[in-house]
């Protein structure tokens, strides 16, 4: 009996070494390309090619500064911040109101609206670019910021609406009864009653959309002409060129546009898990 | 309370930004997508009705159109099955393992947060000719060959290149989605099927796959309109480059419609874009038959 337990023991225990070699490979995998970007930002040109694979011999923090002012992401990383917040702060609103509508009210059409929702998630943004450029050049929405973030919300308003409507279907029927009852009227029931109840939901979908639009790059290339105007990304994609030979300044710059998407990552990244099941689970 | 929820006004009070933002900027410019795909129409002319002609240029004519399909549906299906296999092995393997899972599961997950954009910048670096790999490379006297330039076989070396860096980057999001659903089954089936005397693979086989159908369904959808749609990092890696040999459709249709301002043409680019998601949703969705069981 002892023997087969032993045995047992064994077996397990090389099976979950193998496991996990193969996990810690591709660990490696997939962080070693990040960590050499790391080093090289901080490296001279000339070290790059000396010394690939080695550390940093100083510390070149004028790389950063130089990707930072001359590659203008520092104008970039603004107006990235300034699409994000304004994106997420009206889809949040405007979704929410949907979502509670669909989720908790009593008509008729909800369940047609919902699906006019979710087709969203099925059409491919390239599908509307071209009579969105042309009108958008019409009314001078082309290089403003707005011109962008018109479109973000409501690209981002379909996972919105999916997960907060499951939020608020969720709640107990007897809090708005009691609501009800108190005297509330239907506006104050939503902002303060089921609006705060459904603050998880609302920080999952936040850093979707969040995450979502800081990466968005054909929207705001063809949009966006005017250099002061540009997002991270796209300034990101005119600065660098595998052509040009400022390697080092480049990586910085790369580094400087994945680091705030990093750092929210790292500190959040269990809702983001969240966000991604909830959203996924219709598809 | 009944009467209060059924309030017309305050329906429509909350409903009808989204509604309008909706038709303003996604139905009808859909429409016109589909009514400019029937015109002749560029930056200089105004739009003019020539019905399938546009159509007719794309599969007959197009070189780079063929080009372009062919490399979209390669990455499509290579998405798929490598997304697929590689997802549902590593949420297996995290499932299993008690220690670090965590950690693991956040750093595969990483990339997929990421930008595309900077991350295809990345990795073209990692391909470069004089850099990253090949630099590998050198060190064992191998000298690397130009992975982002090389245009033999009927799909390009640049193309599995960058197949294999979106493989790198959303294989994360598949591996989520399995472990989320594998999480979900309840932990006496397994227990019942120990004592059966089932071993591991076989309560893989007759338990997790069986249950995890729905999620199939949904991932693989999932990783085949994803890279349908692929943008970032096509852009960022080749460009389309060398000589449109790399383009894929979302490419062709942003060079097309804003480098060569083919407005017209470009719309049916996005057209079949359109119909080809369409067609492979509904393909997924009708060739996975889902069942249901108790979890």
């Amino acid at each position: 009996m002892n023997e087969i337990a032993s045995v047992k023991k064994n077996k397990f225990k090389i099976s979950s070494i193998i496991i996990y070699t193969f996990l810690a490979i591709l660990v490696v995998f997939y962080v070693a390309p990040l960590l050499w970007m790391l080093f090289v930002s901080f490296k001279t040109n000339s070290e790059v090619f000396d010394s690939p694979f080695g550390l940093p011999k100083a510390l070149q923090l004028d790389n950063y500064k130089v990707a930072w002012t001359a590659g203008k992401l520092g104008v970039a990383t603004l107006n990235s911040v300034l699409v994000c917040i304004i994106t997420l702060v009206i889809s949040m609103i405007i979704g929410s109101m949907a979502a509670f509508a669909i989720g908790r009210m009593k008509w008729f059409l909800s369940e047609y609206t919902m699906v006019y929702f979710l087709m969203g998630m099925m059409i491919p943004i390239h599908c509307v670019l071209i009579p969105l450029f042309i009108k958008f050049s019409n009314y001078h929405l082309t290089n403003s910021l707005w011109g962008l973030i018109l479109p973000y919300i409501t690209f981002s308003l379909p996972l919105t609406i999916y997960i907060m409507a499951g939020f608020f279907k969720g709640m107990p029927q007897e809090l708005f009864e009691a609501a009800c009852i108190d005297g509330c009227s239907i506006y104050r029931i939503f902002f303060s009653i089921a609006l705060p109840l459904a603050k998880t939901g609302m920080f999952v979908t936040g850093l979707m959309t969040f995450v979502s639009n800081w990466n968005e790059l054909l929207l705001a290339m063809v949009f966006i002409s005017d250099t002061n105007k540009k997002t991270l990304p796209v300034t990101l994609t005119y600065f660098v060129s595998p052509y040009s030979t400022n390697y080092v300044q480049m990586f910085a710059a790369i580094i400087i546009a994945i680091l705030p998407t990093i750092v929210v990552y790292c500190l959040f990244s269990n809702q983001i898990v969240a966000g991604l099941t909830a959203g996924a689970v219709k598809g | 309370m009944d009467k209060i929820l059924r309030d017309k006004k305050a329906i429509c009070f909350f409903i009808a930004p989204g509604i309008i933002l909706f038709t303003l900027i996604l139905l009808i410019p859909i429409c016109q997508t589909f009514y400019y795909s029937f015109c002749d129409w560029d930056v200089l002319s105004s739009p003019e009705f020539v019905g399938f002609a546009n159509f007719k240029k794309l599969f007959t004519k197009d070189k780079t159109m063929m080009i372009a399909l062919k490399n979209s549906i390669f990455f499509m299906l290579f998405s798929a099955v490598s997304q697929q296999f590689f997802g549902l092995l590593l949420a297996v393997l995290l499932t299993n393992v008690k220690r670090g899972r965590n950690i693991f599961k956040n750093i595969y997950y990483l990339p997929c947060v990421l930008s595309s954009a900077a991350l295809g910048l990345l990795w073209s670096f990692m391909f470069n000719q004089k850099m990253g790999f090949n630099q590998i490379l050198d060190v064992f006297g191998i000298s690397g060959p130009m992975w982002l330039m090389d245009t033999k076989g009927f799909i390009i070396l640049p193309m599995w290149v960058i197949s294999f860096v979106a493989m790198w980057q959303y294989t994360g999001q598949t591996m989520m989605l399995y472990m989320a659903q594998i999480s979900g089954i309840s932990e006496s089936l397994y227990e019942a099927s120990y004592i059966d005397g089932a071993g591991k693979f076989q309560s893989f086989k007759c338990i997790t796959l069986p249950l995890i159908k729905p999620m199939v369904a949904t991932t693989l959808s999932l990783n085949a309109i994803g890279s349908l749609k692929f943008f970032d990092l096509v852009y960022n890696m080749t460009a389309g480059g060398p000589n449109h040999r790399t383009d894929v459709l979302a490419t062709h249709l942003y060079f097309e419609g804003f480098q060569y301002f083919k407005y017209g043409y470009a719309s049916a680019i996005g057209i079949v874009l359109l119909v080809l998601c369409l067609t492979v949703t509904i393909i997924i969705k009708k060739g996975i038959k889902i069942d249901d069981y108790e979890m």
